[in-house]
Order: structure tokens, then sequence, then C-alpha cells
């Protein structure tokens, strides 16, 4: 198998290295120029039409979307999460969809409040998206009080927990005052994430991007 | 026997074509939703998020539109397998239906979630020019997947019923989607009113006698939209 990761150091595409790394598939990274506008390139549309990072090229063709690429490199692999078989797959797809299309899409609205409705709206966007991060953070903490899944799980590594790790490291670091998350508030999710980031995989990962020792539970140190 | 957690012309109704699609045999529970009853404690323990859809299946219960099109898909082998050269196709446009189109449309259909009321103008104009630029998107890779893309199919119908709201809401602004503008999106609609099971679905549902072709405001014999 030949994967090409089109990658930024601390963008989504760090959530599909770790993944990468951890199933040590060997793979090439294109790193993707964004501030010299190289998402905008024919080039880069030709892959990914969206013109969004990550993508990831595979001997089946380009594909993107974080989500999708997580839950390609599982079934690709039978490892990091539940496959088509497994009676917990149902429960691992909603969740990983929630990820992608709340708690991802909160997240962007915070880093980037300006975009649903104007820079004249961004204070109040801000807030809405603050209020739905804590609250689909709670969802999550809930489910894992509740049920402690092996697929978001202190005990195995999943995509999950790299992907939602990703997004607490930059709830945590980026929002400005007084908006952001303490992850000490969740800790069961707490507790998935420090085994994680504690992984040699991740190690290897955060030491390339320039993440620091403890990304996800202390981003920043 | 899967049971369907639905609510008239909610996202419920992108699962219900698919199933009757492929004719999977399943039963319908109706979610009040004037009566507010997906927050209720029952439906929230079957889904946390309250939201509609949850299919209930024999390994529990699935919440997110995305994610039951999905394991439907793989349980009934309704698009390309895991190992199949046509999966990724499959997956990235899923998510992406599920993430960015349809996550927009959601910030049409309830702008003050997302903005004070003197911004919903702005807001609007902003979403419905994010939401013609995915379906541009959506367009060309159902020109170039058909197979994937077709009536009845996951991506077909998810990417057709979200063609149907976008002409419908919000009800009080000038209509910002016209269908003709994507010809193969409109030949898709064209095709999933030509399915036995559209009409049935659409009789039980209230949504008229051309749901996608020519979308009316739904007017449901039980249940509420909202």
């Amino acid at each position: 198998m030949t994967l090409t990761l089109h990658h930024a150091p601390d963008f989504a595409s760090t959530i599909v290295r770790f993944a990468l790394e951890e199933l040590e598939l060997p793979h090439t990274l294109a790193i993707v120029d964004i501030d010299g506008g190289a998402l905008a390139s024919p080039e880069y549309r030709r892959v990914n039409p969206v013109g969004l990072i990550p993508a990831l090229e595979t001997d089946d063709g380009p594909m993107f979307e974080t989500g999708a690429i997580l839950l390609w490199l599982v079934d690709r692999t039978g490892r990091l999460g539940p496959g088509p078989q497994d009676p917990g797959r149902g429960a691992f797809l909603s969740w990983l969809f929630f990820t992608s299309n709340a708690l991802h899409q909160a997240a962007l609205a915070m880093f980037y409040p300006h975009r649903p409705a104007g820079e004249a709206n961004s204070a109040a966007a801000q807030a809405a998206a603050q209020e739905q991060i804590v609250a689909r953070l709670g969802l999550i903490e809930a489910m894992l009080a509740a049920q402690s899944p092996r697929w978001l799980s202190p005990d195995h590594p999943g995509v999950l927990g790299y992907y939602i790790g990703v997004l607490v490291r930059w709830l945590i670091m980026l929002p400005p005052a007084p908006y952001g998350i303490r992850l000490a508030d969740f800790p069961y999710l707490q507790a998935v994430l420090a085994a994680h980031e504690a992984r040699p995989a991740a190690l290897r990962v955060a030491a390339s991007d320039g993440l620091g020792p403890t990304p996800f539970t202390n981003p920043g140190s | 026997m899967y049971t369907l957690h639905y609510a008239p012309d909610n996202a419920s109704l992108i699962i219900r074509l698919v199933l009757d699609g492929a004719g999977i045999p399943y039963r319908t529970a109706l979610v009040d939703r004037a009566a507010r009853q997906h927050h209720s404690p029952a439906y929230r323990a079957l889904n946390p998020t309250g939201l509609i859809p949850t299919l209930e299946t024999p390994a529990g219960p699935i919440s997110e539109t995305g994610a039951i099109l999905l394991w439907l898909s793989d349980t009934h082998h309704l698009g390309p397998a895991p190992a199949d050269p046509d999966r990724p196709v499959f997956l990235k446009w899923l998510f992406f239906l599920s993430n960015t189109a349809h996550a927009d449309l959601r910030q049409i259909f309830y702008p003050h979630q997302y903005a004070p009321a003197d911004g919903h103008a702005a807001h609007l104009e902003i979403m419905s020019t994010r939401m013609l630029r995915h379906f541009a998107l959506l367009e060309a890779a159902a020109l170039q997947h058909p197979k994937l893309f077709a009536a009845g199919r996951p991506l077909g119908v998810y990417t057709i019923v979200l063609t149907r709201w976008s002409a419908l809401y919000p009800e009080t602004a000038p209509r910002w989607l016209d269908l003709s503008d994507f010809p193969v999106l409109e030949e898709l609609a064209r095709a999933q009113e030509a399915r036995v099971e559209t009409p049935v679905v659409a009789r039980a549902e209230g949504l008229g006698a051309h749901p996608f072709t020519r979308p009316e405001q739904p007017n449901p014999p039980e249940g509420s939209v909202l």
C-alpha cells in the first residue's frame, strides 16, 4: 500500500498522522504550504476538490475528510476501531460521525467565528460555539462514564482517541479568553487522551510536528 | 427487525428512503417533536444527542444519519465493501455530506443557534453561498460516480433530500437553490421520484406529489416537522 499524506503540522492532517504512525504504515508526507496558498492550487484541488487539509493518496485514489480517512484505515487494517462485523461498530460509527459533524464543526466555528455570519457577528458566533463545545464534550464524557467502550479507551489505542485528542488540544490552546475548555472537567476523557499521548507512536508524531510532550492533556507545555 | 425513530421530513427521511429502496423491513416509531419527545429521558437513553434519526438494531441503537447509512450499507451491501477500490470515494463523500453539507444546512434551519436576530440575513447569505458551492462539488462527484450517487442508494438519497430542504428553507426568504443549475442532481431528483418507494414514503410523511423536483412545505398526517 503506497500512501501519501498531504500534511501541515498541527492541522487536521496531524490526526491522520497519529493513526498512520500507530499502525506503523509506511507513508510519505507531502508538506502543504498553506500560507503560500497551496490549498487553492489546481494540483491540490485535483487531489481534494474541497480544498481542505488533510488528503491521503492511496492505491485506490485520493481520499479527503479526516473521519473518512480514519475509518478507511480501520477497515483496511482491522485495527484502532471495530470492523463491520463487530457488535460495537454501530456505536463507534455514531460517535465518529458526531465527532466529525458536531464537535469538529463547533471547534471550527470557535476558531473561525466570522464564517457563519460575518465579522459583525463573530462575538455571538464564538459564544454559541463555546456552549456547543462544552455540551458536546459533556455527551462524550457521559458516554465514556456509562459505557467504557473499547474503541475510546485508556487501554486500547483507537482512531477516535487521536481525533478527539487533537480537537481537545486546539480547544485548550486556541480560543481567546474567556472561552476554551478545562480538560479536568471531563475526567474520563482526560484519562483516554493521557493514555493516547503517552504511546510511542504518539510521542514520535509529537516530536516531529513540534507538539510538545503532552499534546492532548497539557498542550503548550 | 429494525426500528426507525422518525419525525416527518426530518433526517430520518433519508434513512427511510434507503431502507425502503433496498426492501429492508423495519418498524417506524414516531418521535413527536411538538411534544418535545426527542428531549424525553426515553429517547435520550437511545440517543443522547436528542437528534433524529435513531435506528434500533439487534446490535444496539445507532445515531447520526451518516453512521446509520454506513452501517446499513456494510450490513446489507448497499455500497462498496471495505476492500473495494470505490470505498475511498464512498467514504469521503459520505463524510462531506454529513459534516459539511448537512451541517451547514442545519445552520440555515436554526439560525438563532449561530447568529443574533439582526445577523440572520448576513448568515443566510453566507451559508446559502456555501451550500451552492457544496452542491457544485456534489454535482461533479455524481457525474463522475453515477453508480454511487444513484437514486435509492445512500449517497444519492442523502444528496437529493438535502436539495429538497434547500429549496424549502428558510420559509420566509426568497428561494436560493434552483435545481436546474445542477443538471445531474436534477436528473437524480427525477430518478428518485420515479422509484416505487418514493410516493409511499411521501404520503406517509406528507411531502406532496413531487417531493424532489417540485418541493412544497410538508403537511404530515401524523407528527410534527419541528
